[in-house]
């Protein structure tokens, strides 16, 4: 408990004094990385843990995006409301969503999501009226009581206690029987429904939970870029999210932070090398499917054991 | 008499043109041992398969405590109370022994999404209770030292028993375990033995075993039905199974039966 509580008392200062030694790019970035990782987030829950392949992740972004801003442009609803709205919904189409693995799976399942996806941009692009089309809408700015936000300096102090409590949430859930329940479908069906679980609602339930994620966060990535662009939305996108999460590690959140530390700041990093950017990407996602499943975040606990198996080798 | 707790009536099951069981009818009194052997394909698997959910009947049906359960989803038999192990173990893997136990006593305890989010003191007290149960199953079956060891890790044996310590967890009241003995030394068969003799006599489970040799079914069961490409061949106590031609023929074959006879 007392661990707890130290481990909150730092958060809560690095949260409160990074504002005074970043430059606002860096607070954006920061918020960017944030963003990106609630989205892979839902994907970690899906597909790391409940073991579901799904390519809808971009789907639930663009339409976590494209519903606060159609809602507050045609019945004045405050953003803030939209975001929270739309996720609700959006997770109850993931639910929906999630039915359809009483029919399929594994690869199948993922050309289902696929298609989703291309679903979901198509109306994107042809609902002109609404969405503006191939054009894309303005995302509408955040206000709250009064106070706007609208920068990176400010965007930071919504941005970051928001996916900062869905990521404890989310930790939390995983540990506990539902989170196992979750494991349990992906490591074996049959034992899983024979120990009672009812492996279709809880694959709806997770499929749910990562609409509601990348719902929040396509929010929250739509207040940060204050546009929305239908090409943004689309299958590559989907594998996009996908590629962060291998490359960060599936199975943890931790692994959703990692992955999208690395592919936000990579290009900064990579400048000039902006064109063969979607190359780096792809062979960075094959040399992690290939040599390292698990993502960054096993490399560092392959790290801490090479670690303390020195120490105990020390001590002996 | 006193009513069965499962009853199988009539169940022929088919899989295209092959016959998987051929009209087997089957009681199993609470509180009993009982035991369905037969060689390599008879259709012993398919029986549990369907008690469980897993596979519908082509015609006649299983009840359960008064009901009907063939052709409703597992989950929901195993709500009922019926638990079981696999032939060749489904364990999860990646999980240690004592997470897989866990997932069978999640059930009975777990809390509501909203506690499970927040990690409150209620859902710390459960977590402790069902960590608790686990431990206690574990030592049951012998793996109190096994706890925190990966599933796909152990060896066989203790995988077997894995299962059993898993199946129990969802607190059954009917435990059918297919082929427990296979891949067994014959002192862990012994040990087996035991603790289902203590399950009945402790817990007052109801136990179907399934055997493709008599050696662990001989010793504990009370009644026995012996099955053949899907038919049922003898059935009957231990002792008149043993001398059943019917049942030699079946397992040694034409000459051996005609031997016994001269
Ligand atoms: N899912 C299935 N599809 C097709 N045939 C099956 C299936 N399950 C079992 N069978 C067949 O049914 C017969 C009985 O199988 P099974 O019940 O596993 O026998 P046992 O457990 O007695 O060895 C075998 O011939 C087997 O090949
Ligand atoms: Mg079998």
């Amino acid at each position: 408990m007392t661990v707890r509580l130290l481990f909150g008392a730092v958060v809560l200062v690095i949260f409160f004094a990074a504002p005074h030694f970043l430059a606002e790019f860096q607070l954006f970035q920061v918020c960017l990385i944030a963003a990106t990782a609630l989205v892979v987030l839902g994907i970690v829950v899906v597909t790391g843990i409940a073991g579901q392949i799904s390519l809808a992740q971009a789907a639930f972004v663009g339409l976590g995006g494209y519903g606060p801003a159609i809602l507050a442009a045609r019945y004045g609803v405050p953003v803030w409301a939209g975001i929270m709205i739309t996720a609700v919904v959006v997770g109850a189409v993931g639910y929906a969503l999630g039915q359809l693995t009483l029919r399929v799976s594994g690869h199948y399942l993922a050309l289902a999501t696929m298609a989703f996806t291309a679903i979901v941009q198509l109306a994107f692009i042809h609902s002109d009226a609404v969405t503006g089309g191939a054009v894309g809408m303005q995302m509408p700015t955040l206000e709250i009581s009064g106070k706007t936000f609208a920068s990176g300096g400010t965007l930071y102090y919504v941005v970051l206690p928001v996916v900062g409590v869905l990521f404890l949430a989310v930790h939390n859930l995983i540990h506990s029987p539902v989170g196992r329940a979750f494991a349990a479908i992906r490591q074996s069906e049959t034992a899983a429904a024979a120990m009672g679980i009812d492996v279709l609602a809880h694959k709806s339930a997770a499929f749910a939970a990562s609409g509601f994620l990348g719902a929040i966060g396509g929010g929250l990535l739509g207040l940060l870029s204050t546009y929305l662009d239908p090409s943004q939305f689309g299958i590559t996108q989907a594998v996009y999210y996908l590629a962060v999460a291998v490359v960060g590690g599936m199975q943890s959140p931790l692994g959703a932070i990692v992955g999208s530390a690395v592919f936000v700041l990579v290009p900064e990093f990579l400048q000039a090398f902006q064109t063969y950017l979607g190359l780096v990407f792809a062979l960075l996602l094959l040399v992690f499917i290939v040599l390292r499943p698990n993502g960054l975040v096993s490399l560092a606990s392959d790290l801490l054991r090479i670690v303390g198996g020195k120490q105990q080798r020390g001590a002996a | 008499m006193t009513s069965a707790l499962l009853t199988i009536q009539n169940l022929t099951v088919r899989f295209g043109g092959l016959v998987a069981l051929d009209d087997v009818s089957l009681d199993i009194a609470p509180r009993s041992i009982q035991a369905v052997i037969g060689p390599n394909g008879a259709g012993k698997s398919t029986l549990i398969n369907v008690a469980t959910g897993i596979y519908g009947a082509t015609s006649g049906r299983v009840d359960y405590d008064g009901a009907r359960i063939d052709g409703r989803a597992p989950h929901a038999i195993s709500r009922l109370g019926i638990a079981r192990t696999f032939q060749n173990t489904e364990l999860f893997g990646e999980m240690s022994a004592l997470e897989n136990v866990m997932i069978g006593a999640d059930r009975h305890m777990c809390g509501s999404y909203l506690s499970s989010a927040m990690h409150g003191p209620a859902y710390w007290r459960t977590e402790q209770a069902i960590r608790a149960e686990a431990r206690r199953l574990l030592e049951l079956v012998g793996l109190g030292n096994d706890t925190d060891v990966e599933a796909a890790a152990l060896p066989f044996g203790k995988q077997r028993r894995l299962e059993i310590a898993r199946a129990l967890a969802t607190r059954p009241r009917l435990l059918l375990l297919d082929e427990p003995a296979a891949g067994l030394r014959s002192a862990e068969i012994d040990e087996l033995n035991s603790i289902l003799l203590d399950l009945r006599a402790n817990l007052g489970l109801t136990i179907l075993v399934i055997d493709h040799v008599m050696a662990l079914v001989m010793a504990i069961s009370d009644h026995i039905t012996v099955l053949n490409f899907g038919r049922k061949i003898a059935e009957g106590s231990p002792q008149e199974v043993r001398s059943s031609p019917e049942v030699i023929k079946a397992y040694l074959g034409e000459k051996a039966a005609h031997a016994s006879h001269s």
